[in-house]
């Protein structure tokens, strides 16, 4: 009895799932298929005729390749953030998690700020335009590192407090200096919740809309969730041409969660946890 | 050559005082274990000769040199840890030769000191796994190589057989003891079990509260402790304890008496022992026989048979238990009541601090 | 006087070393630089800026008269308004939605990794494109929405045009972005529970809907907490979907406190962006 409910509810929670959570993005890749005409009808139908390359063509060819600056910009923004955050946070989070002074509480709290407190950002404009850094790509870097050093600090003490302290000890008897036992012990014994940072960082980074449109106006500087937004206006009737780009930024995102899927929902769960 | 000196030597956590002025000397090529109960502070000491906390106050010095402020690197020791504390990421050739790597060691003389250190442990065989892949003798086993590798002046060990289980824990204390007739180093090693430190040891170094109690050769702790606190922790089972009033003072010997005893005399030192004076009689439970006058009387509470001995706990007149064993098999039942007898000078009288009257030796 | 365990001897609270300790303070220095300038700077002098009335030259302590003027504009107190709305119908909604999913999503059903996968994936899209998703499929007369609900006769409503939903349209694309996250949350909260209890519970009578409510729920309270505490912290610094979506509008419709700082910003009016955004982080 019970196992034809339970086949039933199966059967209407695959159905319900495919409606609500499939649908949209079935229409994403429908409308990317769609020459501009069919595409205008922003309807269900299926795709006449297959346009999806020509539709990539002219997307990644639209106002001098902008697309194509965009994604690199969006790939170095992600990829210097990334390093930088991993390598600063795990810096902190190893002093902090081993050394108690009365300083820990102060530290703590403004990490902890970080967590809450949404960035002031005129301030924060004034403060890069007078360092030279704003409309900038690496000032934007510097910027993302900032915010993103809280959750990253306190996911490696919570991961450092597992590795005892008895292997800094002994690497210290055997003569390593503290760059030495972080390095060539700490470090490589981080290296799965470094993997889920790098997973969870990037995601954030390269889908971040809000930081680049206040700190990087500017289109030669865009990143591809500023360029989708400003195309909204370039192809405001030319639907198949917006759904196709929609299509291209949601492909690296994708290949993360094929590869990384386990690494992605135990960082976001144990970050969750922790905060 | 590496002598240790350890002068006046104090550690303070904040307002708490955890090591209490501690004076020690330790000759090269000695074996010499820390021993006490936890919280007693010997894992303290330990790794302040090894230079991982800071010395509050006193000196410390290595072969003649201060060395209190001197980094663990330069020192010229080696630890184990009771943890290994191997590092996981590494081979077991890369955890042995991890110190030789830091100091910049040619790789041709480095490869050559690790398999020689495998080759003394007889852990040849397992220079290219994971500390993960290996049980817990032979993960010990490494953490011994790492320390050997480094040729050190002075080898410490934090309680390195605890983990292990009671037949490994027999075979590599002897392979320590065998360890060191070989390498004659000077060793340092703590530990919380008597047994370790009565078979290891040329000297012990008994610790309660921060404080040294007694430093001596295991016998001497054994025969002469020099005090309470040593006699009830050197020796298993437990010394047998009784409290006594002096009944009278003769020429090197005290006459006792309590509820439970009748009168005794003890050889003892003599020294500002009064009539009336309270005292703690000690006597060790494998040096009461049975049968004599029978001076001690009890009830048997419960017999442990164990073939070669028989262990009795007794109960006392004053409702005070102590702990017989008998030497061969005997059957006695609950409820029993047994007539015992001990030799007087097989006895130790305690003064009301505790300190132990041991008749003076002839000069 | 106490006497340190040897547990707490081995772990030890430095006082003032006389060596160099293992785990030096400069390792903070390059994360206390950056987080230092680029977050803490600007956030103290936007407080600064909110007590304060300023011009070129000189600044006055005025308390919170920042804070009474900006309350004064409606636009800015409806903007206000709708971010707590906002935030509270997002994390009410991911949290009722997320643990339902969850317990589905951890029964004895089909197609769980499946199942599991798809709610999960939006959390990982782009905002932005999310926003222009639904916002073409929430068109009032060719949206797919509304096409589907008009084939079984219900006429759909301006999900976006209309100035009282276009707020709550928005929310619930906000839900459909991030139930995934709080699911995921609540499955490993749910998985962390032993069976024992369960098997207690069945023991004692109880129902599955009673094992819910008497051993699920609470047992959950540290990630529902979670949950809340995330849904609800990022409900009320929500900028990207209202921004991609409506622009605020229609008219001051669905502003929220980040859009309406970022319009301040774009007109540029600099005095009320600072109390703004600390009427956010309030």
């Amino acid at each position: 009895m019970s196992l034809l409910r339970n086949y039933w509810l199966s059967a209407v929670a695959i159905v319900v799932s495919a409606v609500v959570f499939l649908v949209p993005f079935s229409f994403i890749i429908l409308m990317a298929f769609k020459d501009k005409t069919q595409a205008q009808l922003l309807d269900f139908s299926w795709p006449q005729g297959m346009h999806l390359w020509t539709n990539i063509v002219e997307v990644v060819t639209t106002r001098n390749w902008m697309l194509l600056t965009a994604f690199i910009n969006s790939t170095i923004l992600t990829v210097a953030s990334v390093t930088l955050v991993v390598i600063f946070s795990a810096m902190v989070g190893f002093v902090l998690q081993r050394r108690k002074t009365r300083f820990n509480g102060l530290i703590e709290f403004l990490i902890l700020a970080g967590l809450m407190l949404p960035p002031a950002v005129v301030p924060t404009i004034w403060l890069l335009q007078g360092l030279g850094l704003f409309g900038k790509l690496h000032g934007l870097v510097l910027v993302e590192v900032a915010y993103s050093l809280p959750f990253s600090i306190l996911l490696y003490r919570a991961f450092i407090a597992t590795i005892p302290r008895d292997l800094d000890e002994a690497a210290i008897i055997d003569g390593a200096r503290p760059f030495d036992v972080f390095f060539r012990i700490i470090l490589p014994l981080l290296w799965p919740v470094t993997v889920t940072n790098i997973v969870v960082q990037s995601v954030a980074i390269f889908n971040d809309f809000t930081n680049p449109l206040y700190y990087l106006p500017g289109n030669a500087n865009a990143t591809v969730q500023l360029t989708l937004y400003n195309f909204q206006s370039q192809f405001s009737t030319s639907y198949n041409l917006l759904f196709t780009n929609i299509a291209l930024i949601t492909i690296p995102p994708l290949i993360v969660f094929l590869f990384f899927n386990r690494q992605i929902v135990a960082g976001m769960t144990a970050g969750a946890v922790k905060g | 050559m590496a002598g240790l000196e350890l002068k006046s030597l104090r550690k303070s956590y904040g307002n708490v005082e955890v090591i209490k002025g501690v004076d020690l000397s330790i000759e090269h090529g000695e074996f010499v274990v820390f021993v006490g109960p936890s919280g007693c502070g010997k894992s303290t000491l330990l790794r302040m000769i090894a230079g991982l906390e800071d010395i509050t106050g006193g000196e410390f010095y290595i072969a003649g040199k201060l060395c209190n402020d001197v980094e663990p690197r330069d020192r010229g020791i080696a630890m184990v840890f009771q943890s290994y504390a191997l590092y996981p990421h590494m081979t077991v050739y890369d955890n042995v030769g991890f110190g030789l790597k830091l100091a910049k060691t040619p790789k041709g003389v480095r490869d050559k000191k690790i398999r020689d250190a495998a080759r003394i442990l007889q852990m040849e065989h397992l220079l290219v796994r994971k500390p993960s892949q290996l049980s817990g003798g032979q993960r010990q086993r490494v953490a011994i190589g790492r320390a050997i590798v480094r040729q050190p002046e002075v080898f410490l060990f934090d309680e390195p057989l605890s983990n292990l289980d009671a037949a490994l824990r027999v075979d590599t204390r002897m392979e320590i003891a065998k360890l060191h007739a070989d390498l004659g180093a000077t060793m340092v090693y703590v530990t919380h079990d008597q047994v370790e430190a009565m078979t290891l040891a040329d000297k012990i170094v008994v610790l309660s509260a921060g404080e040294v109690q007694q430093v001596g050769a295991p016998i001497e702790l054994y025969q002469r402790p020099a005090n309470l606190f040593v006699a009830g922790f050197i020796g298993s089972p437990k010394m047998n304890f009784a409290e006594v009033v002096v009944d009278a003072v003769g020429p090197g010997t005290v006459t006792v008496r309590s509820k439970d005893l009748p009168l005794a005399t003890i050889p003892a030192d003599t020294t500002g022992v009064a009539v009336g004076d309270a005292m703690t009689l000690g006597v060790r439970p494998h040096a009461i026989i049975s049968g004599g006058q029978g001076s001690l009387v009890g009830v048997v509470a419960l017999v442990e048979r164990l073939g070669n001995e028989t262990n009795v706990s007794l109960t006392l007149p004053s409702g005070v238990s102590w702990l017989v064993v008998l030497d061969g098999d005997h059957s006695l039942s609950a409820g029993q009541t047994l007539a015992l007898t001990f030799a007087p000078d097989a006895a130790i009288l305690f003064d009301a601090q505790g300190r132990a009257l041991h008749p003076l030796l002839p000069s | 006087m106490a006497v340190m365990t040897e547990t707490a001897a081995a772990a030890p609270m430095a006082p003032t070393p006389k060596r160099r300790s293992p785990y030096p303070g400069w390792f903070f220095l390059p994360a206390a630089i950056i987080y230092g300038v680029l977050f803490l700077l600007p956030t103290f002098a936007s407080l600064y800026f909110s007590l304060t009335r300023w011009t070129l030259f000189n600044s006055t302590f005025i308390g919170l008269d920042n804070f009474a003027q900006f309350l004064r504009e409606p636009f800015l107190v409806k903007g206000l308004i709708n971010t707590v709305l906002y935030a509270v119908i997002t994390s009410g909604l991911k949290v009722v939605l997320g643990l339902m999913l969850a317990v589905l999503l951890t029964s004895q059903i089909a197609a769980r990794g499946y199942l599991r996968s798809v709610v999960f994936f939006p959390v990982l899209v782009s905002t932005v494109g999310v926003g222009i998703t639904f916002t073409i499929l929430m068109h009032p007369t060719q949206g797919m929405i509304n096409e589907a609900l008009a084939m079984i006769g219900i006429k759909g409503p301006g999900w976006l045009v209309n100035p009282s939903l276009a707020l709550f349209s928005v929310a619930l694309v906000d839900v459909w972005k991030g139930v995934g996250l709080a699911t995921v949350i609540y499955i490993a909260g749910i998985v962390a529970i032993p069976k024992d209890y369960y098997e207690a519970a069945r023991i004692d009578g109880s129902t599955k809907f009673q094992s819910f409510l008497y051993v699920t729920l609470p047992l959950c309270r540290p990630a529902t907490v979670t949950v809340i505490l995330l849904s609800f912290i990022g409900g009320l610094r929500t900028f990207d979907l209202i921004w991609a979506m409506t622009r605020g509008g229609p008219g001051f419709a669905s502003d929220t406190i980040a859009s309406v700082i970022y319009k301040q910003y774009q007109a540029g009016f600099m005095a009320s962006a600072p109390p703004a955004t600390w009427c956010c982080s309030s």
